[in-house]
Parts: structure tokens; C-alpha cells; sequence
């Protein structure tokens, strides 16, 4: 039954670029983005319980390499792997040191690693154009084809993502992660070796968002530092874990999807005020889905609502 | 048991309320009268905002007017003007995305670029895929132009063309002129233009003693201040964007910083500098595309830029600057090159855009080989006594240039 | 005149150190103000243990204030203060007893993103308010320049950076001298100790925001009269409370005046030895090597000791 499920999830999928036109296709390949910066985001936050907000700084970075890798000639494919192979190396270095700490500390040290890299990145303009942009090449392609090529992209990577999340979720990996997340002084004592696991899963929570970086940075074309370290990259994926619940594979896909469409939604119909229908969209999720929509817990909904 | 059920629910009430979403998203747009509709992806909301509000100052003035008289004449045809606002709130990404929004959904007929260079530059690539005309009423940096792309067309000269007339006459009246000392923000446009003050200053031999820039969102200048208040410049040139400049501005009369010449832009330009700056805003001189002093008789819409004013005035009660008069100048090209290419077919209007050669309330307009304009004479400024005075060109000019900034 | 004259026949070295002292002035001059931008989240921070993304915003709404008072009713921005602090007051008891204190207990996570929604939501309304274009308070008497033998202090900035100390030593006294005061100290040491005592937490609790959000208030009173207005400043101002927080210490009224003058004084000598562009970056540099190495701050010491 389960199985039948996600396969014809997947085919549906796979047809969805012959139902809509472009824009349609557009948002579609946003909605695997979000996946894949969801589940990344799984990795760490969800099963570890390590409140990062470094996603922002891994997808621009992976932004930077996949831009600067094409500019210099490499073709695109392997411009989105080297993006996400560094993500992941600066993942274990920045592990290393900032796993440490826990709680506020790391959160703070996460956040802020972004707006070091974007300044970074502002600063070295012959490497990166600085605050005038880098420019990507264009793809010989139609319209059309380019929009259907990058939607069957984005759905590769995403399935990769989604591959490794089920993987690591039935392999001891998974259980030391949950472990850590329960307790962590514990987990050591029962022969967890915490350090590595954290660093690990901190490296999984960077390759495919580096990678998906890169993507993002041949699809549109053009990038700025302000706009691929936008501290939003690092907010959304949280949210989008909490709307649909962490720690499990479907749990982070369908927060995504809901929250593409509450944002289109939002967007569309409030002009001036989205940013603030977005904030209380989040103070909602806060107080009455603490677990995400698929934990939905009635009885004690209507055990609020009873009070 | 029962939290399975539960589970199994409510992944299929997901289900259906993503697919409902969906198919809501995929539906195509009804549409189609009598209707020219132009799409604008602007920044309606977050740091650009205020800029994104000029924009639609000029464009809805424009639309208004055309409307007023009658429509945009097609062939035999009139059509009513309508434009397409979208919020791309401040982002990049959100620019482009629009823009394909615009085409593929809204099914515009033409396209105002976003705005600036950095996001103009952006949505070009989208305009480019799908052969759809798009001017930019507010993007100058030749970077922007430089990607071979026939679908792109700029209201606003390279940025040379604002340094050289205004070091040409720094050289000419100011002799004691030596050194100079340039703070930029560090952003596409504002840095753009620094590098071609540099460049201007260099090529008339003074020699640049200070070139630094300060990052996006700074809120103290007074270290780099300081160092060029040690350098002692005779002529300082700042760049950014108006709340940057006024707070330099106001840092520099702290420091007790005087020199021969303080040039600013792109703040100066703006009644809320004067207001703000006060008597400080003195003597300091500035250069945009265009300045309400100019006179130009147009085939355009609005016939002349004495009418232009008026009209802008009675709608809006104050002077319009060179940003609204950039975007309703904009909507008054496409008005000519449609008329003349009797249709609304993409590629005989980006054509007749190409080839065009007219004056308008804007000055005189002729797109070089990139898109860019080319025609236009960008007026050197000043602030005396509380008003902006046009120093160059000399047809049009209202005051002679005035030494010394306290 | 003959000022000029004699500055242009000093030495070279002389000229260097007048440099560096004036950078050194300007960097404790903004320090001050940082100082008082810091202390409010501290407070909250080392009190409630929630990171107080709102603190940005508040700090608007108080510049906004004090821009009003002076437009409509002349009120200069130094002494309208108090009417910065009574709005935010209010604004921040509400808040928090409506809806932090429902999750002050909850991980990192859950305050962080319901601050952050909150905020999102605040800033948004401000936006459309007032609208995001700067706004200025220009004085109609300024109060000008003082300059000693080529050094310059603006004195507004002074007085400003003046009643910033001022306000933050009120604090502290407060938090030592007065019940409340013991009460927020008592709560941050034990709560269930507190409690047990008969302090009445929660209401210690929207106390203690409140009156971060008052601190809050008054600086963004004071940077009105320096910074232009606008509701897109909230990041920055947060981005330094954060910064100034881990430098001196959190949750200590010294370790925040500390923090804030170290702050300014790094910014003004590293924007003159790396350039203007990089002094934001190596601000947040230090904050990630104190972070890992000395999360305690230059001060070292945690709580209200």
C-alpha cells in the first residue's frame, strides 16, 4: 500500500511538466527545491535535533562554486557536484568546530556563517563579481525544453535526497542520530561516538543543498551574494520540517509542498503583506502543530479548543 | 491501529490538497480584449520599495495619459493601456521569476524591466528566452547590456557619460583640484560608477588618493571618514543610494570635512536630500539622466517636458525626478515604436525599437548596438541655496558651478 | 584659520596619531550606543533564555517615536525618551504575556522561529504603516561640533552615547537595588527556587521583557537623532545586539557596555586597517572565535554576579 503510494506519486511527477506551461513547470521545480532543503535540513535539525540555520550558507556556497566552476569553462553537470562537494567538505570543517556547542551558541554560530561568507563573497569581486553579480551562461536550448530540462534536474537530485534520507533513517546512523537527539551524554556513554555522527549528518545536511545551489545558479542565470546567502534559505526549511514533522522521509516533502503553496498563495493575494501573513502563518504553526500536520493530534486540538 | 488509520488519512488528505493546489496553479488565464497590457515586476515592498514606488508613479502617469487620449493606436485599432504590477519584494530571484510569470501567465504583451541593474540584468536572460521587447527605465551599468541580447533596451546612458562631463568641468573651474578621494557602495550600480570616476579622474591626471568601499546596510562612515579627511582631497566623490549619502553627508560636517568639490550620487538628485541634509547639502553637486530644467519638444505623449512637469504636478503635487520621469518615458517609447510598427508582433516592435530615432519629453532617443541609449546629453547639478541648478549643458544651464563644500 | 596654518606644519607621526585618536574617539562614541542597543537582549536573553529576534523591530518603533514627537510636536528626540519607553513598554509586557510566555520553557528551536514569525509579522506592519523610506529627524538647532586641536566629536553623538551609559547603569542599579530588580536576578538563578519563594514567575517574566523592550525604546529614541529611520534597519541592529552579547558576556549589565565599546572601537580600527567594506565581516569573525573559544565573553562570567 505504501509502496503503491510513492510510486504513483512519482509518476505523477514525472507527467507534470506536460500538464502546465511554464510558469506551472517553474513552480514545480521551486516545490523539489524546497524538498531537497527540507529533508537536507532533516538531517541535522530533525534527527539530531541541532537547530542550524547554516542551510543559507551552504546553498550560496555551492551557488558560488557551481557559478564560478561554469564561468571557467567546466561543463554544468559537473559544476553542480563540484558545488555540492564543497558545501559538504566546509560542512565537516565547520562541524568540526562549531558542533560543539550546543543549544543558542550554535544556532547563532549557523546563522551567522551565511552573512561571513556573503561578506566574503562581496569583498573578492574579481573572483566573484562582488555586489555587481555573476552572470552564467545560457543554455543553447527553447524555452521549453531548458524549462522541462532543469524540472527533470531538480527532480534527480531530489530523489537522490530522498534515497539517502530513507537510507540513513534504517541504518544504525539514523538510531545513533535519534540517540544524540535524546540525549547526548547518554548516547556517548552507550558507545556512540557523537562527534562523528553529528559531523556526519551536518555534511549530509550541506552536500545536496550545495548542490541544488549550484543548480539553482545555472537555472536562473544570474546570482548576487544578497540574494543565494538570504537568510530566508536558512528560515523556510525549518518551517517547512515543522508544518509537515520532523524525523521522517514523507514528513519534510509534503511541509514543502504545503508551504509552496501557502507562499504562491500568500504572494498572490497580499500585495503589501505577505512577509507579515508569513510570520503569522509561523506563530501558528508554533502553538497548534508542534508535531507538523501528519502528528496531527485531534484530541488534544479539540482539547485546546474545549479550554 | 488507530494511529495508523489516522496517519493514512491524513497523507491522503494531504494528497488531495496538494493536487487541488496544483491543478489550481495550472490552469491557463482568461484574458483577451482590446487591452495592451504591459507587465512590471517591481519592488513593492523591502529595502528597494521606495525606488519600486517611483517607478509606478511614472508608469501609471503614463498609462493615464495614453488612456486619456484616446489609447494606443494598433494599425486602425486603439487599445487601452493596461499595466501588470507584481512584488518581487526586493529579491533577485523573485525578479526573474516574475518576469516569467508575466509572460507565460499574465501573457503581457511587452515588459518593463525590474528594477536596477542587478535585477534588470537578471530578468534580461527570461526577456531574451522568449523574444519579449523589455525596456529598463533604471539600469545604466554597461554590464548590463554586454550579454548580445537583442530583446533588451535602457533609458539610461553608460555611466561614463554622467563622470566626464563633471570631471571636464572640475578641470576647467576648479584648478586647485589635485586629489581625489572616492567612497562607494559596495553594489552593482553605486560601485559602477565609482570605477568610472576613477577612471574619468585618472585620465585628467589627478591623482586618486583614497578609493574604498563600505558594505550594503553600513551604519557608521566615520573610520573611512577619517582617513580621508587625513588625505586632505580636493574633491570627494561619493556613491550610494539616498539614505547612505545623507548619513556620509551628515558624517562629513561632524568631522569638520571641507573641500573644493563634494560630488554625490545618486542621492542629491532627490528633494528628501535637501530636506534632510539641510545646509549641508550646499555646493555639493551631482549627475543624473535627466533633470525637470531640461526642455525637449517630443513626439511622445506627453509633447514636451514643460507638459510632462505640468501634468505630473497636477497628478502628484511635486516636481517628478529623473527615476518617474525614466519609467513614464519608458511606456511613451513603447507608445511610439508600436504606433509606428502598426502592430503588436513582438518582433517588428523590438525591430522598429532598434531603429528608432525620435526626440521625447525625455531627451533625444537612439539605442546603440547593446540596447542602451545612446542619444542622451545626462545634465551636471548642483545644490544652491536649498534648490538643484543645472550646470551642463550650457543650452539649458541655470547657474555657473560654485566652489567650496563646508 | 590659524588652526589650519599649524596642523599643516605638524609631523608626519603626528599626523598618524591624531588618526588613530580620532578612530579611537569614534569607535567608543559608537560603542556607547551599542551598549545600549545590547542591553535590553541580554536581559531578555540571560533572563527568559529566548533569543529575541523582535528586539530589531523594537527598536524602530522607538526611532519612530521619538520622529513623531518631533515632527507634530517638537519634542526633541533626547527627552522624549520616556515616551519611547512607555509604547514599548506596554507593546513588550503584552507580547510576551500573550504569547512568549507560552513557550518560554521550549528548546531553542521553537522561541528562535516564533520570534523570528513574530517579527516578520511586526516589521511587516510597520512597513506598511509608515512606508520603508528613511526618514530623518533633521534638528532646527543642531548642536554642533566640538573640536579639539583637529580631533571632532559630534556632540549630539555624545550626548547620545552619553545617556546610553546612563540608561545602562540605571539598569543595573535597578537589577541590584530595587525588589523587582532581586526578583528578575532570583528567577535567572533558580526559577523553581524563585517560585518557591513566592515570586510570581511569569509575571517576572513579561516584567523582564518589558522592560528589554523599554531598553529597547530608548536607544532607538537615540539613533534617531543619528541614523536615518526605516523599518528595513531591524537586522542590523540585531546582527550587533547579537555580536555585542556573546563580546561581553551574557546576561551582565558590564559585560554589555564592555562588549558594546569593544564592538565600536574593533569596527573603527578594523575598517581602517581592512578597509570599510570588511568591518561588518570581521565583527562577525569575532563572534564566531569567541563562539568557539571563550562563549563566556571578554568578561567571563555568566548570570548577574
Amino acid at each position: 500500500m505504501k509502496r503503491g503510494f510513492w510510486i504513483l506519486a512519482a509518476i505523477i511527477v514525472l507527467l507534470l511538466p506536460w500538464v502546465g506551461n511554464n510558469y506551472f513547470i517553474r513552480l514545480a521545480t521551486i516545490m523539489m527545491l524546497y524538498c531537497v532543503l527540507a529533508l537536507s535540513w532533516n538531517f541535522i535539525g530533525g534527527l539530531t535535533g541541532y537547530p542550524s540555520f547554516a542551510t543559507a550558507a551552504f546553498f550560496g556556497l555551492g551557488a558560488y562554486a557551481g557559478a564560478i566552476s561554469q564561468g571557467q569553462g567546466v561543463p554544468m553537470y559537473l559544476a553542480w557536484v563540484i558545488g555540492a562537494a564543497l558545501a559538504a567538505i566546509f560542512a565537516t570543517g565547520l562541524g568540526l568546530a562549531i558542533l560543539r556547542l550546543r543549544g543558542h551558541y550554535f544556532a547563532i554560530a549557523s546563522l551567522v556563517v551565511a552573512d561571513v561568507l556573503r561578506e566574503i563573497v562581496n569583498s573578492t569581486t574579481n573572483l566573484t563579481g562582488g555586489g555587481m553579480g555573476l552572470n552564467l551562461p545560457v543554455l543553447k536550448l527553447g524555452v521549453d525544453a531548458q524549462a522541462k530540462l532543469f524540472y527533470y534536474c531538480m527532480f534527480g537530485i531530489a530523489l537522490l535526497t530522498i534515497f539517502t534520507a530513507a537510507y540513513v533513517m534504517r541504518r544504525p546512523l539514523g538510531f545513533g542520530l535519534g540517540c544524540i537527539k535524546q540525549n547526548e551524554d547518554a548516547a556517548n556513554i552507550i558507545g556512540i561516538n557523537a562527534t562523528i555522527f553529528k559531523t556526519i549528518a551536518f555534511s549530509l545536511s550541506a552536500v545536496f543543498v550545495g548542490g541544488a545551489g549550484a543548480f539553482y545558479a545555472s537555472w536562473v542565470n544570474y546570482i548576487e551574494p544578497g540574494d543565494v546567502f538570504d537568510i530566508l534559505f536558512a528560515i523556510k526549511p525549518i518551517v517547512m520540517v515543522l508544518l509537515g514533522g520532523a524525523g521522517t522521509v514523507s514528513g519534510p516533502i509534503i511541509g514543502a509542498i504545503v508551504f509552496l503553496i501557502l507562499e504562491e498563495l500568500v504572494w498572490r493575494n497580499f500585495l503589501t503583506f505577505h512577509a507579515g501573513v508569513l510570520g503569522l502563518i509561523v506563530v501558528f504553526l508554533i502553538f497548534y502543530l508542534p508535531d507538523g500536520i501528519l502528528d496531527l493530534n485531534y484530541r488534544r486540538w479539540f482539547g485546546w479548543r474545549k479550554n | 491501529m488507530n494511529d495508523w488509520i489516522r496517519k493514512d488519512f491524513f497523507r491522503f488528505a494531504s494528497f488531495v490538497f496538494i493536487l487541488a493546489g496544483i491543478l489550481a496553479f495550472s490552469g491557463p488565464v482568461q484574458g483577451a480584449e482590446k487591452v495592451l497590457k504591459i507587465g512590471a515586476p517591481l519592488p513593492l515592498t523591502g529595502p528597494l520599495s521606495p525606488e519600486g514606488q517611483k517607478q509606478v508613479q511614472g508608469y501609471d502617469l503614463w498609462a493615464e495619459t495614453a488612456n486619456k487620449a484616446g489609447g494606443v493606436k494598433v494599425g486602425s485599432e486603439r487599445y487601452k493601456v493596461e499595466i501588470v504590477y507584481n512584488d518581487y519584494q526586493s529579491n533577485t530571484p523573485r525578479a526573474v521569476q516574475l518576469a516569467e510569470k508575466l509572460i507565460t501567465e499574465d501573457k503581457v504583451n511587452f515588459l518593463f524591466s525590474p528594477f536596477g541593474s542587478g535585477a534588470t540584468k537578471a530578468a534580461s536572460g527570461v526577456s531574451e528566452k522568449y523574444g519579449m521587447p523589455t525596456i529598463a527605465a533604471t539600469a545604466s551599468s554597461e554590464e548590463v547590456y554586454n550579454q548580445g541580447y537583442k530583446f533588451l533596451f535602457g533609458t539610461f546612458t553608460p555611466n561614463p557619460t554622467l563622470t566626464e562631463p563633471l570631471s571636464d568641468i572640475v578641470k576647467a573651474k576648479v584648478p586647485q583640484v589635485k586629489k581625489v578621494a572616492i567612497l562607494a557602495r559596495n553594489d552593482l550600480f553605486p560601485l559602477a560608477i565609482a570605477q568610472c570616476a576613477d577612471v574619468s579622474a585618472k585620465k585628467r591626471g589627478f591623482n586618486v588618493v583614497f578609493f574604498e568601499k563600505y558594505a550594503i546596510g553600513t551604519m557608521d562612515h566615520a573610520s573611512a571618514l577619517t582617513q580621508i579627511r587625513a588625505a586632505q582631497p580636493e574633491w570627494i566623490f561619493a556613491t550610494g543610494y539616498i539614505n547612505d549619502l545623507i548619513l556620509i553627508r551628515k558624517q562629513m560636517g561632524d568631522l569638520k570635512i571641507t573641500a573644493p568639490v563634494v560630488t554625490m550620487i545618486a542621492g542629491p538628485a532627490y528633494k528628501e536630500f535637501t530636506d534632510a541634509a539641510g545646509p549641508l547639502a550646499e555646493n555639493v553637486s551631482s549627475a543624473s539622466w535627466w533633470h525637470p530644467a531640461v526642455r525637449y519638444k517630443g513626439i511622445d505623449v506627453f509633447g514636451s517636458t514643460e507638459n510632462y512637469n505640468k501634468i505630473f504636478q497636477e497628478k502628484y503635487k511635486f516636481i517628478p525626478d529623473y527615476a518617474q520621469a525614466s519609467a513614464s518615458s519608458v511606456g511613451a517609447i513603447f507608445q511610439i515604436a508600436i504606433e509606428k510598427a502598426g502592430s503588436l508582433d513582438r518582433k517588428k516592435v523590438r525591430d522598429t525599437l532598434a531603429e528608432l530615432n525620435v526626440t521625447t519629453f525625455w531627451g533625444d532617443v537612439k539605442f546603440g548596438p547593446t540596447g542602451q541609449i545612446i542619444s542622451l546629453k545626462p545634465p551636471v547639478f548642483q545644490i544652491q541655496k536649498g534648490t538643484q541648478v543645472v550646470i551642463y549643458p550650457t543650452e539649458i544651464a541655470q547657474a555657473q558651478f560654485q566652489i567650496g563644500v563646508k | 584659520m590659524l588652526a589650519a596654518v599649524l596642523s599643516r606644519r605638524r609631523s608626519l607621526s603626528e599626523h598618524i596619531s591624531m588618526l588613530y585618536l580620532q578612530v579611537l574617539l569614534n569607535g567608543l562614541v559608537l560603542g556607547g550606543l551599542y551598549a545600549c542597543i545590547a542591553a535590553g537582549f541580554s536581559l531578555v536573553w540571560g533572563v527568559l533564555n529566548v533569543i529575541n529576534i523582535l528586539h530589531g523591530t523594537f527598536i524602530v518603533i522607538g526611532s519612530y517615536a521619538a520622529y513623531f514627537a518631533y515632527v507634530y510636536f517638537d519634542i526633541h528626540p533626547l527627552v522624549s525618551i520616556p515616551i519611547a519607553a512607555v509604547i514599548l513598554f506596554f507593546i513588550g509586557y503584552a507580547l510576551q504575556s500573550g504569547v512568549i510566555n507560552k513557550v518560554v520553557a521550549a528548546p531553542v528551536l521553537t522561541t528562535l522561529t516564533l520570534t523570528f514569525g513574530l517579527d516578520l509579522f511586526l516589521n511587516n506592519l510597520l512597513i506598511v504603516a509608515f512606508k520603508a523610506d528613511y526618514r530623518k529627524v533633521t534638528l532646527e538647532n543642531p548642536l554642533g561640533v566640538l573640536s579639539l586641536s583637529g580631533i571632532t566629536v559630534p556632540i549630539d553623538r555624545l550626548a547620545a552615547m552619553a545617556l546610553a551609559l546612563l540608561l545602562t547603569g540605571l539598569l543595573f542599579w535597578v537589577l541590584d537595588a530595587s525588589r523587582v530588580g532581586r526578583a528578575i536576578v532570583a528567577v535567572r538563578m533558580d526559577r523553581e527556587a524563585a517560585a518557591l519563594m513566592g515570586v510570581k514567575v511569569k509575571k517576572i517574566y513579561a516584567l523582564t521583557f518589558a522592560i528589554g523592550a523599554v531598553m529597547a525604546g530608548a536607544a532607538g529614541s537615540l539613533m534617531s537623532l543619528i541614523y536615518p529611520i526605516s523599518p528595513l534597519n531591524s537586522g542590523i541592529f540585531l546582527g550587533k545586539a547579537f555580536i555585542i552579547c556573546v563580546l561581553g558576556g551574557l546576561g551582565s549589565v558590564p559585560g554589555v557596555m564592555v562588549g558594546g565599546l569593544a564592538l565600536g572601537v574593533v569596527e573603527s580600527f578594523g575598517a581602517l586597517a581592512f578597509g570599510p567594506e570588511h568591518a561588518v565581516t570581521l565583527s562577525f569573525i569575532i563572534l564566531i572565535l569567541f563562539l568557539l573559544f571563550r562563549p563566556t565573553g571578554i568578561m567571563g562570567k555568566r548570570g548577574f554576579q
